[in-house]
């Protein structure tokens, strides 16, 4: 299953790099799976906002899936 | 940039792949809402507002403690408008390292406030830490995104944190468009970041003696970020993001509470002088995150991070969450495993030795710009439960997670340092419970 | 729903042993026999999954069916012209209903239910006006309401009828209940459509298909190891008028039977849904049924 999978994934990239964007993708009636809650890119602003908080006030780091800086005096 | 791509409507050719997929996604739907309720649904329903709260514990050993509760409302109107609050409390106490080395003998401090009884002594062989460290902060923040067209569409936000010696206002926009089928969205983002600094005692002129205690009264410092992501709908269960982003910062970057220790030849300690850095600071990052759903159970979300900036810092960030649903889709666990590291900035230096003269000009000993890497091991359980009202549910959570540093760079130390530690590293546990509803 | 005018549907269950080692659970639902078969020897087991089965039969009929007044169906109905928001079940339904619109370029329509107020199948000669077809023809078509789910417009006039696809979604239900419960070989069968998870022991499911207006009794006889079988066809609905014969499917563009559409098409899918749909467009396809099923590349039956 998870060879499976692997190679799933390189034909899919290799079909990214071969055709650019407009070849990717799914149909409307294909997003099931897309449009799980945990699918969803920021599923859970909460514990993502905590965490990033956290990492913020004690690493150089910030941002990066969103803008830096966390308007906090912690570093 | 957080943005879902929505469905438009199909044009008719070969059926057959059509025909299965669209049974599919029916049956999928039909699983998900395994009790469907007969009723009809509230028509009110949409104009409720959901809310996610969350109440964190944060616990570094021997040092701070910090309670968050966090609350984030969010709503979406009929025309496809959305509104979101969030409001974060902080209140932390306990110690704080102040930036001096670990020394052999006994070390006293001035408070930053200047007041005698806040001053604190030292032991031997310990890490010198303000014991008197305690701070509340309160931030709320909005955003408001407004569709224009059936692919375009707008986000304003802005966050604004009060704490007694420090004052934010961050303001954001960006916009996004969506094409091929709203499979692949490209969005673009600036930020604006305004900080305000009233360090209890004053902001400390960088680099200069701690015992002449040079400061000033507030500082500021500003700064701008631009965010460009594409989000692409690779296949049915793989979803892609990756942003590159650019931030720079200006103005007072010092930690106004940090110092370093100077020490002659032999290992003792001469005195301090407050950390300098450079007035500015220019960010770089790349992020890629993919999130793949392996099965009706398990799926995946794994993000990796590059940065880089003007000061030498570089890092690299793995983080990976694990969700596995159990059986009756009411329940999930989510393990998450993040691996950190950084190199040290330029300047960083744990301690001044008082021959040399640093030849930046520059000079900090604060931990969190030195070399280290961190792991993070996590775990959150989360149970569905029915709604109040007219929602269809709720989420129970409880999460944790345990967080250590361990420094991986050291600087040639006088033999007289030998044997104490200078780089502690930290370990921390954070304990969470969540409610959405 | 197929179903009759009663707003109680008929719950009674009952047990039946078919073989050594396979019990069938009978029920009525959407008026049409069904059942729920076995292999199993314990007539307490089987009644238990068989409920299970009935009652998801039942919940769909009640919740969907166009005769009931307390269905979702007729709620949208007594709330045309307003803007609603169904639940996600409907939703999902209405999504499903709107892909197969688009996708069969408009011969798939869950608003063609009006063109029964002018078309009464009942063997008779009564041919309607075309003045009364052209009246009704506004009145369908899903591209005329508003639907961005969950939240539904239906205009003054118009009605929506899952009965095209009602049925088979309650045995892919039913199945997906009994699936998380059992391995053991079962079939679930909602009058003709049906779906099984595997063979029984002693070799695979037969399926009889009812051969439409020749004799009742002679079946077509299917093999079946697992998957789904839907039929569609015309058999017992038609006008007969200057010996033409007008069967029950309607081209819901132009509100008229289709021509030539086979008497039953039965279509052997994944899913009861996915089989039906094939079934239902193979007839709309009319004299291009078969052309349409080997472009589909799947395994049919088909008789005229």
């Amino acid at each position: 299953m998870k060879s499976k999978h692997l190679s799933f994934l390189f034909l899919v990239c290799s079909a990214a790099i071969a055709s650019g964007c407009t070849s990717l993708g799914v149909k409307p009636w294909q997003r099931d799976v897309l449009a799980r809650e945990e699918m969803q890119l920021g599923a859970d602003p909460v514990d993502a906002a905590i965490d990033d908080h956290m990492y913020f006030s004690k690493e150089a780091s910030s941002g990066g899936r969103s803008f830096a800086g966390g308007g906090c005096g912690c570093n | 940039m957080q943005l879902k791509p929505k469905a438009p409507r199909p044009t008719p050719a070969n059926a057959r792949r059509r025909l299965i997929a669209a049974s599919c996604a029916l049956l999928g739907a039909a699983a998900r809402s395994q009790q469907a309720n007969v009723a009809p649904a509230d028509s009110g329903l949409l104009e409720d507002w959901s809310v996610d709260s969350a109440l964190a514990y944060y616990h570094e050993d021997g040092r701070i403690l910090a309670i968050e509760p966090v609350v984030n409302l969010a709503k979406v109107f009929a025309d496809g408008q959305s509104l979101n609050f969030n409001g974060t409390f902080d209140s932390l106490s306990g110690s704080s390292p102040n930036g001096a080395l670990t020394s052999h003998t006994a070390q006293t401090f001035a408070s930053p406030s200047g007041k005698a009884k806040h001053a604190y002594t030292t032991a031997p062989g310990q890490l010198p830490v303000d014991p008197n460290y305690q701070d509340t902060r309160i931030a709320v923040g909005g955003n408001w995104t407004l569709p224009f067209t059936r692919v375009d569409q707008l986000s304003v936000g802005a966050k604004v944190s009060d704490e007694h010696d420090f004052f934010s206002v961050t303001v954001n926009a960006s916009i996004a468009h969506d094409f091929n089928e709203k499979n692949t969205t490209l969005s673009f983002g600036i930020s604006n970041e305004f900080d305000s600094l009233s360090p209890i005692g004053g902001a400390p002129v960088p680099g200069s003696d701690y015992a002449l205690s040079q400061k000033n009264a507030g500082k500021t410092k500003d700064g701008v970020g631009a965010l460009i992501g594409v989000t692409q709908v690779m296949t049915r269960n793989w979803l892609t993001e990756f942003n590159v982003s650019v931030d720079r910062f200006k103005g007072y970057l010092n930690d106004p509470y940090k110092i370093t220790s100077i020490i002659d030849s032999a290992g003792n300690t001469t005195g301090y002088e407050f950390e300098s850095r450079p007035d500015q600071r220019t960010r770089k990052s790349a992020y890629w995150e993919n999130r793949v759903g392996w099965n009706q159970q398990l799926s995946t979300a794994l993000s990796l991070r590059y940065m880089t900036d003007d000061w030498g810092v570089r890092s690299d960030t793995a983080q990976l969450h694990l969700r596995w649903t159990l059986s009756n889709r009411d329940r999930y666990i989510e393990p998450t495993l993040r691996w950190y590291r950084q190199t040290a900035a330029d300047f960083y230096t744990p301690f001044i030795l008082s021959a040399t003269v640093p030849t930046t000009g520059f000079e900090s000993s604060d931990s969190r710009l030195g070399a280290f890497h961190a792991l993070t091991y996590g775990l959150k359980y989360a149970q569905k439960l029915p709604g109040l009202g007219s929602r269809a549910e709720s989420e129970f959570s409880v999460r944790a997670e345990y967080y250590q540093q361990t420094f991986n760079e050291r600087i040639a130390t006088p033999a007289a340092l030998q044997g104490l530690d200078l780089y502690p590293g930290l370990k921390a546990i954070l304990v969470q419970v969540g409610w959405r509803f | 729903m197929a179903g009759k005018a009663s707003n109680a549907p008929d719950e009674a269950l009952r047990v039946e042993v078919r073989g050594e080692n396979l019990l069938a659970v009978c029920f009525t639902a959407m008026a049409s026999p069904c059942e729920t078969l076995l292999s199993s020897t314990v007539d307490a087991a089987a009644l238990e999954l068989g409920t299970l089965v009935a009652q998801e039969a039942w919940r769909v009929e009640k919740k969907f069916s166009r005769y009931r007044n307390d269905s979702v169906t007729a709620w949208i109905h007594e709330n045309r012209g307003t803007r609603i928001e169904v639940d996600e079940e409907t939703a999902s339904l209405i999504d499903f209903a709107s892909q197969c619109f688009d996708l069969s370029d408009g011969l798939f329509d869950i608003t063609s239910g009006v063109l029964r107020y002018a078309w009464k199948f009942d063997g008779s000669d009564r041919i309607p006006e075309a003045a009364a077809i052209r009246h009704l023809l506004p009145l369908v078509g899903f591209e005329k309401l508003e639907w961005q789910s969950p939240r539904l417009l239906l205009p003054a006039g118009m009605e929506l009828d899952f009965g095209g696809i009602g049925k088979e979604y309650a045995v892919d239900r039913a199945y997906d209940l009994l699936a998380a419960r059992r391995s053991a070989p079962f079939l679930v069968n909602f009058g003709g459509d049906l779906r099984a998870n595997r063979s029984p022991s002693h070799g695979p499911w037969q399926v009889g298909i009812e051969r439409p207006d020749t004799d009742r009794t002679a079946k077509m006889i299917l093999d079946l190891e697992h998957g789904a079988l839907a039929t569609s066809g015309d058999s017992r609905r038609y006008l007969l008028k200057d010996g033409v014969r007008y069967g029950h499917i309607l081209d819901p563009r132009t509100g008229w039977p289709v021509w030539h559409a086979p008497r039953s098409v039965t279509v052997a899918a994944s899913s009861c849904t996915e089989a039906g749909l094939l079934s239902t467009l193979a007839l709309l396809h009319g004299a291009r049924a078969r052309e349409y099923l080997e472009e589909q590349g799947v395994r049919y039956w088909l008789l005229q």
